[in-house]
């Protein structure tokens, strides 16, 4: 029954992909970004760490095509290893959101009552606060760095996540086959994780996709403000960070990491658009 | 009589000149980095607090334009008598605040006592030997419970700036921070006697120094300083912001250009890049007890690893990729170049990879041993050093690793004895090295500046040295300190570095001195 | 269901939210690393001194006392004293408040300025090359952060071609719209986003309505169709989204005070933090915090006007 509101129609799915240019950019830039973050000494012509007195700020050069920065490090091979760190900050800054969010609105949205109270009361309470001046905060606490800033975009979104979640639910419960579910006498976990879940998830998904290029230029901000990752680690805010005092002398110290965001930025959003599409419940 | 000679000399240089006519009048925009909170002598702990007093406050002694002796301000002379404790001052006739009042002896009272009063000022334990002050007609006396050899720098002090009492009388308020915040909030004149006074402050955004017309001191056309009608301040804290600012000829001045920025400034037609030089030095203190703070044993606790990660920090390269040239190491392991008994030492631990690796060796360091430097995060100077430390200090067998943190959380564990290694810097706010070295090396007051480093020859100099009233005696026991301490290095001596400051070309005669303050009495603009 | 009860409602369901709001305010301050005393004191400050501090902060009493403290002050509207700025939070957020919003409202009137004709173009023509060219351009836009946005636009149009000042922000109401035109350009770039892509296909859904093809099949001018049909749907939604995307917006402002040196609340929020200034830290989340609710309140009691519906839920 529950077949019925899934789609399983396999080939035209990939048929429809290959009509959807967006989506295939969005897959190959995705696809290539991924590889990068796994393979970055492969890609890159140098070690990211070699300092070298004698070369400062050269501009790009067939021996470094993106030139070199502040201490003489080749820019290219920074961008490349910084692919690892950003691309490691689209999964950890969301991964944890999304499970939490997904128990917690699954569970709320199943059960309702005073727990579904308590939860509106935390969702408008957290709402309430700018996004980005509650991770700030939340990041002042622990103290700047990568790790501290999963934690603290963590501690904060997982609310989206459970309030989408719970949205979902709720409505899923509406449909014949939850009601169905608890009729044939079905345990709660049964019908929370095997009918509602598979079926309520698929936005939640879509949102995942998005979340995770705002994760990226959250994550770069917070780099570029000093409360991200820390120098001389290479990320793509504090690349561009350290090349903003040149960006009039020596533009690709920071122009080049400012292509990587928008193009990975980029990918992500025609990657969710094209899921979007793909799974909207059709008919 | 000084005042006429003065005169004459001006007067003449001024006839000498093709130009004779002074520039006058305009307003100076100066972009700052950091915005002052509290312009109060004995308030102000903050340097953007610290720097603008002499601008709206007069001291009663001035300090040379060498910064080695002291020269006649509010008071026209001065006498120490023979036995060092009493120092008898002659007010100049006729001063006024910048409201018109008249400034006597009654402010001077006001405002060294409340400078001393340790319930108010952070500073008061500088002026500690004063046992009082009093006045009569324009002949100040203040006696001293004991010789102190920088009470004449003390005297030249932003923290000893005279203040109106009047004013301070008139406040509303129930205690004096009230009554000065009251002060300062009304921007109005009257409570200082500087060339300028306070007629805007919106905080952390802008500031505006008004003309006091009152001022005392007479400028190279004869007419009173200062020259221009005003200052106005405002706060950028970002460096790139604050330079294209000045590119865009919205300001005409910006301070702490980064030194990375100061050779592309230099070609820049429109603009003087100023190098002042500074009493300011970066070093890193080192942490010197037997064990750290989690128990395991400390490997810098021997002198001897101090002393080949100096030997193995290669300045000169450090102060290439950090400061763009801009710098110089430390000759002096105590002090700045520019400070009074400042030993020439130099080279101090130059560049020597091979004695380093010995030294190691000899302390029996494995290699790989993992040393943290704690730093400041989101400064990209401290993030260079790491990476340049690192490695350099990779040759000797240092593993280096990097921790950072905020400067309230380093300031704790510097406190705390929680760190290997952490970066830090200084400026003197006194004309006078006994503050600089009572906070590097002497024990009982800063723990030799966290190091927990404790020499008992050391602390029986610098308590000596409080007293000696012979130049040449405290000069030898300052001399001495500086050979300890360079021996035992406490500290990675790394380098001091001017102030860099980028000005218009229609800016003249702005000057930022060795302490840090900055001085607009003869600045011009022209437009 | 009145208006009048329904605000009242509204109202009363705001009240647990703002005390878990400041209890999250409270407990995030309390938990900064490093001691607000030894921040204030200074690097220099003896032993003693950092514990005379302590205790004229209150930081040596117990944490409910000190909740009591904050919760009960204010409610009466005392912020406390900023440890940064020497002076009441309140006057310091006072200050600052107006910068905030009039970047924030200039940048909302810029991005429906700049969202709204270029929506109504891409729909009109959609598929065709003008939808292409306007969504690419916005998709581009939406995957750049906001710092890098404001940094180009400062470097260039600021600072090379001299078109705009590249700080401070003006006396007077004109300067203001001058001085901090870029400023508000950079922010509403991403608003502008997410609005031309809703409006768009809010649009594109009514011209698709039966009704809508009706009223063409009769020959009514698409000009009076997309006036009666189109706005008022696009209104609604519209308004919806910019009250959800005012956190976004909020956010953008702190990142863009920051990059163009606009002396608001977002900026003074980063100096805060990084200087361990409790009072003014709590002050600020919280002037955010009633700023968005207050949006979010505003953007009920609109949408309840003009869709009857939502009042029933």
């Amino acid at each position: 029954m529950s077949d019925a509101t899934f789609p399983t129609d396999r080939p035209s799915l990939l048929r429809m992909a290959l009509c959807k240019p967006g989506f295939m950019v969005g897959i190959l830039i995705i696809g290539f970004s991924v590889l990068l973050a796994i393979f970055p000494g492969f890609f890159a012509p140098y070690d990211p760490n070699a300092l070298d007195y004698l070369a400062v700020r050269q501009p790009p050069s067939w021996a470094h095509p993106f030139g070199t920065d502040l201490l003489g490090r080749d820019s290219l091979s920074r961008v490349i290893w910084a692919y690892q760190v950003n691309m490691q900050m689209a999964v950890f800054g969301t991964v944890f959101a999304l499970v939490t969010g997904v128990v917690v609105g699954a569970l709320v949205g199943y059960y309702r009552g005073i727990a579904d109270l308590i939860f509106g009361r935390i969702v408008d309470a957290v709402i309430t606060f700018p996004f980005l001046v509650l991770v700030i905060a939340v990041v002042a606490v622990l103290g700047p760095g990568l790790i501290n800033m999963y934690i603290a975009i963590s501690v904060v979104y997982w609310v989206y996540y459970a309030r989408l979640m719970r949205a979902e639910v709720i409505a899923q419960m509406g449909n014949d086959y939850a009601a169905a579910g608890v009729v044939m006498g079905y345990s709660d976990r049964r019908i929370i994780f095997r009918h509602l879940l598979p079926n309520a998830i698929t936005p939640v998904v879509v949102y995942w996709m998005t979340d995770m290029a705002l994760v990226i230029l959250l994550g770069s901000s917070l780099g570029y403000l000093g409360l991200g990752a820390q120098p001389p680690q290479a990320e793509w805010g504090v690349l561009i960070a350290e090349g903003r005092n040149f960006i009039s002398t020596a533009w690709w110290l920071s122009l080049m990491p400012g292509i990587a965001i928008v193009l990975t930025g980029l990918g992500f959003s025609l990657l969710g658009d094209g899921l979007a599409d793909l799974l909207r419940p059709r008919g | 009589m000084k005042l006429k000679t003065v005169l004459g000399v001006t007067v003449a240089a001024t006839l000498a000149l093709p130009v004779a006519a002074q520039e006058r009048g305009g307003t100076l925009n100066f972009a700052r980095y950091d915005g002052s909170r509290l312009i109060d002598p004995i308030y102000a702990d903050r340097n953007p607090d610290i720097w603008m007093v002499g601008s709206l406050f007069d001291t009663l002694l001035r300090g040379s334009a060498d910064g080695n002796s002291v020269d006649p301000g509010l008071a026209e002379s001065y006498t120490v008598s023979e036995d060092g404790k009493t120092v008898t001052l002659t007010l100049r006739d006729g001063v006024q605040f910048a409201d018109g009042s008249r400034l006597s002896g009654e402010d001077v009272v006001f405002s060294l006592d409340r400078a001393r009063n340790p319930d108010l000022s952070p500073w008061a334990g500088l002026l500690g030997s004063i046992n009082s002050v009093s006045a009569d007609g324009n002949a100040i006396t203040i006696t001293l419970n004991d010789p102190d050899p920088t009470i004449l720098s003390m005297l030249a002090t932003f923290n000893t700036a005279i203040v109106s009492k009047a004013a301070f009388d008139a406040a509303v308020g129930e205690t004096d921070q009230d009554k000065s915040a009251a002060i300062f909030a009304v921007t109005a004149a009257g409570v200082g006697s500087g060339p300028f006074y306070l007629c805007g402050f919106e905080q952390g955004a802008s500031m505006d120094f008004c003309a006091n017309e009152n001022y005392w001191r007479i400028g190279a056309d004869g007419e009173p300083l200062p020259y221009l009608d005003s200052v106005h301040f405002e706060i950028v804290p970002d460096d790139a912001t604050r330079i294209l600012r000045l590119q865009a000829g919205e300001v005409d001045a910006a301070e702490f250009i980064p030194f990375s920025r100061v050779a592309e400034l230099e070609s820049d037609p429109n603009i003087n890049m100023q190098l002042y030089p500074s009493t300011r030095i970066i070093y890193s203190p080192i942490n010197t007890r037997e064990s750290r703070a989690d128990g395991s044993p400390n490997p810098l606790a021997d002198a001897r690893v101090r002393q080949a990660l100096n030997y193995g920090t290669n300045k000169d390269a450090l102060i290439g990729v950090v400061l763009h040239g801009a710098g110089q190491p430390m000759s002096s392991p105590l002090m700045a170049k520019a400070t009074q008994y400042a030993a020439d030492l130099s080279p101090l631990y130059s560049y020597d990879l091979e004695k380093a690796k010995s030294l190691i060796a000899e302390a029996g360091v494995e290699p790989g041993t993992q040393v943290t430097l704690t730093t400041l995060a989101g400064s990209a100077d401290d993030a260079t050093i790491f990476a340049a430390l690192q490695q350099m200090w990779g040759e000797l067998g240092i593993e280096l690793v990097v921790e950072q943190v905020d400067g309230a959380t380093r300031g704790a564990k510097n406190r705390s004895g929680e760190f290997d290694i952490h970066t830090y810097g200084w400026v003197n706010d006194v004309n006078d090295p006994s503050q600089v070295v009572g906070w590097l090396g002497y024990t009982p007051t800063a723990k030799a500046v966290g190091t927990g480093w404790e020499n008992a020859e050391f602390n029986k100099l610098f308590e000596e040295a409080a007293n000696e009233m012979d130049p040449e005696a405290r000069k030898a026991k300052f001399a001495r300190m500086q050979e300890l301490y360079a021996d035992a290095s406490p500290l990675l001596f790394m380098y001091e570095t001017p102030f860099a400051v980028a000005v218009g070309k229609s800016v003249e005669g702005y000057v930022q001195t060795p302490l840090g303050n900055n001085i607009f009495d003869e600045a011009t603009v022209s437009r | 269901m009145s208006s009048l009860s329904y605000i009242f409602k509204r109202l009363l369901l705001m009240i647990p939210t703002f005390f878990l709001v400041m209890v999250i305010i409270f407990m995030l301050v309390r938990l900064l690393p490093g001691d607000p005393a030894i921040a204030m004191a200074g690097d220099r400050a003896s032993d003693a001194d950092i514990q005379a501090i302590r205790e004229r902060l209150g930081l040596t009493q117990p944490m409910l006392v000190q909740f009591w403290l904050f919760l009960s002050n204010t409610v009466q509207g005392d912020l406390g004293r900023s440890i940064l700025m020497r002076t009441d939070v309140a006057s310091v957020i006072a200050d600052r408040l107006p910068i905030t919003v009039f970047l924030a409202v200039y940048s909302v009137v810029l991005s429906l300025l700049i969202a709204g004709p270029l929506a109504f173009v891409a729909a009109l023509n959609r598929g065709r090359w003008p939808d292409a060219v306007i969504r690419t351009v916005f998709q581009v836009g939406l995957s750049m952060p906001v710092f890098y946005i404001g940094l180009v636009l400062l470097t260039f149009l600021a600072a090379q071609l001299r078109l705009f000042p590249v700080g401070g922000y003006g006396d007077t109401f004109g300067e203001r719209l001058y001085h901090l035109f870029l400023p508000s350009v950079t922010v509403a770039l991403y608003t502008s986003a997410i609005i031309m892509r809703n409006l768009r296909s809010a649009i594109i859904e009514v011209l698709d309505a039966e009704y809508v093809q009706f009223a063409r099949a009769k020959g009514l001018p698409p000009r009076l169709i997309l006036g009666r049909h189109v706005l008022r749907n696009a209104l609604i939604s519209t308004v919806t989204l910019l009250g959800l995307s005012i956190g976004n917006l909020m956010s953008g402002t702190l990142v863009t005070e920051t990059v163009f040196a606009v002396p608001g609340m977002g900026r003074l929020m980063l100096e805060a933090i990084f200087a361990r200034d409790y009072p003014l830290i709590q002050g600020l989340t919280l002037t955010f915090a009633l700023l968005v609710s207050l949006v979010f309140l505003m953007t009920d009691l609109f949408q309840s006007r003009l869709d009857p519906r939502m009042r029933l839920q």
